[in-house]
């Protein structure tokens, strides 16, 4: 049995080793303007959608249309919950309150996985809404550790952390970003959300190779892929979210597959967004993909 | 000071200020770093063209943008939800020359400031009418009133919803907003039922009437109010209707000021 396989299972070992809600197959970000086709009450669940994420954050405020779609979506599929203020690596302190009201949403939906970024979003009291870098260095790691372990703690479950985009590095770095994230894992317990857009994204703009990112990483800490577009500027990348996953990224993701597995995995478009039926069939790529590398390798995976 | 915030106070001062004191820190000399300040711009001026689709189209893209700006350097964002952004933007606005030139605009913003934080507040459950009638006759002039979460009082001088409505939707307005003879009272909510946002005119006894009571007043208030429109003769009928159609929208939650309990026998 895999270390991950045990977790799942229920380790006594671990405070976070409950059965949550059963997660596997492709998945979608829940955008409004989508909402007629997902909740089209002639249908039911989509054939080719086995789940949704939502933005955590979108569904903070108690009450109206937002939080009626989202339990009747729920009562048709598992709800991911993916954060972009949880500022973990802020050195300001952790925001009680935004925890209080993460930890509320998560008890409502209890997700199959709960995510947020390796970055900070403000300090000094501010928030810039963008997901900012952080120092690879071991102070910011053991700081970073130390606050998983606290929201884990506080959410009482276990968090996956994604690795973001990144436009800068710092002359501080210490590691590279695949040792600090499988070295978060081991001083926090916590899990990996794996952005394979991000990676290639971050490859291009600090010229490290993707592949050996992917190899970097701990195999049974993946808990969940994202797939997205991205708007190539020649000498660097930003990680757009507005356009169909690119050929090379379709290449890594199944570079992916073939160390990581059945990972749960989706597809990220927040501008530009197109019919439902244009992702969906965009997400019956990323299906066919894993498939034909699985076939094509079955090889043992590495844990 | 640590590293760690060290670098983050310098990362955010260039966001901010376009400070240049973080570059000696990056790796190849930071190249790329002018894309998180662009985007930093950029995504917040989206957030609130979103919010105030009006105010955008009134002041036109470019003063739209230059207006952003200057609010967002006076009230940077302290909250995890990007949808709170544009909470201080209706009083600033006011307190700003334009705004002090041309009120329309800080009408316009307290409408669809009013409209977005109608359409996420939290749910409740509206007063059922029949409570009403568990309510003693010596209880009633003390008794007061919880109002749903959404419900917000606004007073205008002009007539925005054709406009704002044309600009929400993208397309061109028929019609500049115009200024009424006075200023009025409205109330912004959101329908239990379908969950949509709904607007209307306020009467003059009514508006002053909601003032009193969501400032914390009692129904001896409300009377008082209305008897400063109507003959005295006529203000225990209006009220009663007042109340009817509060209570039919769903507007009134909870009571206050008598234990139900107690009366109960």
């Amino acid at each position: 049995m895999t270390a991950s396989a045990k977790r799942e299972a229920g380790d006594p070992a671990s405070p976070f080793g409950n059965a949550q809600t059963p997660f596997a197959g492709f998945g979608l970000g829940l955008r409004v303007p989508h909402y007629a086709d997902i909740l089209d009450a002639r249908t039911g669940p989509h054939p080719d959608v086995d789940w949704f994420e939502i933005i955590s954050e979108n569904f903070f405020e108690a009450g109206g249309l937002p939080r009626r779609n989202l339990m009747r979506v729920r009562e048709r599929y598992p709800v991911a919950m993916h954060g972009v203020s949880l500022s973990i690596g802020s050195s300001d302190p952790l925001d009680m309150d935004y925890l209080h009201r993460l930890k509320t949403l998560a008890d409502l939906l209890n997700p199959p996985v709960l995510s947020d970024h390796l970055c900070w979003t403000g300090a000094h009291g501010l928030n810039m809404h963008d997901l900012l870098p952080v120092p690879l260095t071991e102070e910011s790691l053991k700081h970073v550790a130390g606050r998983v372990r606290q929201v884990q703690d506080i959410l009482g479950r276990r968090i996956a952390l994604e690795n973001p985009s990144s436009y800068v590095a710092f002359d501080c770095d210490e590691m590279s970003e695949w040792d600090y994230l499988s070295e978060l894992t081991r001083q926090a317990d916590c899990d990996l959300l794996l952005d394979v857009n991000n990676v290639y994204v971050s490859s291009v703009n600090h010229d490290f190779d993707a592949v050996a990112y992917l190899d970097g990483l701990p195999a049974d800490r993946i808990k969940q892929i994202h797939l997205a577009g991205h708007e190539n500027n020649g000498d660097h990348i930003v990680d757009t979210h507005d356009a169909p996953v690119t050929g090379v990224v379709w290449t890594l993701y199944g570079k992916a597959v073939e160390r990581f597995g059945t990972v749960p995995t989706m597809i990220e478009r927040d501008g530009k967004i197109p019919a439902f039926d244009i992702l969906v069939a965009e997400l019956q790529t990323a299906r066919r993909l894993q498939r034909g590398v699985l076939h094509a390798a079955p090889k043992e995976r590495a844990a | 000071m640590t590293t760690l915030a060290n670098l983050q106070t310098l990362f955010q001062r260039h966001l901010l200020e376009g400070d240049a004191a973080l570059a000696p820190y990056l790796a190849r000399g930071g190249a790329f770093l002018p894309v998180y300040r662009n985007a930093y711009g950029a995504r917040l001026r989206e957030i609130m063209a979103g919010e105030f689709p009006g105010v955008a189209a009134l002041l036109g893209p470019d003063r739209f943008e230059a207006t952003v700006d200057v609010y967002l350097a006076d009230h940077p964002s302290t909250h995890r939800n990007a949808r709170w952004l544009g909470r201080h933007f209706t009083d600033w606005l006011g307190a700003t020359d334009i705004g002090r030139r041309h009120p329309v605009l800080v009408d316009m913003a307290a409408y669809e400031w009013a409209l977005s934080f109608a359409f996420d507040a939290a749910d409740a459950d509206a007063l059922p009418p029949e409570v009403f009638a568990t309510v003693p006759p010596d209880a009633w002039p003390g008794l007061t009133f919880a109002f749903h979460p959404s419900l917000r009082l606004l007073t205008l001088g002009h007539d925005l919803v054709d406009f704002r409505k044309a600009a929400a939707e993208e397309r061109d307005p028929d019609n500049a907003p115009t200024a009424l003879e006075k200023t009025s009272g409205w109330a912004v909510w959101r329908d239990a039922e379908s969950l949509t946002v709904q607007h209307r005119p306020l009467a003059d006894d009514e508006a002053d009437g909601l003032s009193a009571l969501t400032d914390g007043g009692d129904f001896s208030n409300l009377c008082d109010r209305i008897a400063d429109h109507l003959d005295a003769s006529l203000v225990a009928a209006r009220a009663a209707e007042l109340l009817g159609h509060w209570v039919g929208a769903g507007w009134i939650v909870d009571l206050g000021g008598f234990t139900l309990d107690a009366h109960a026998d």
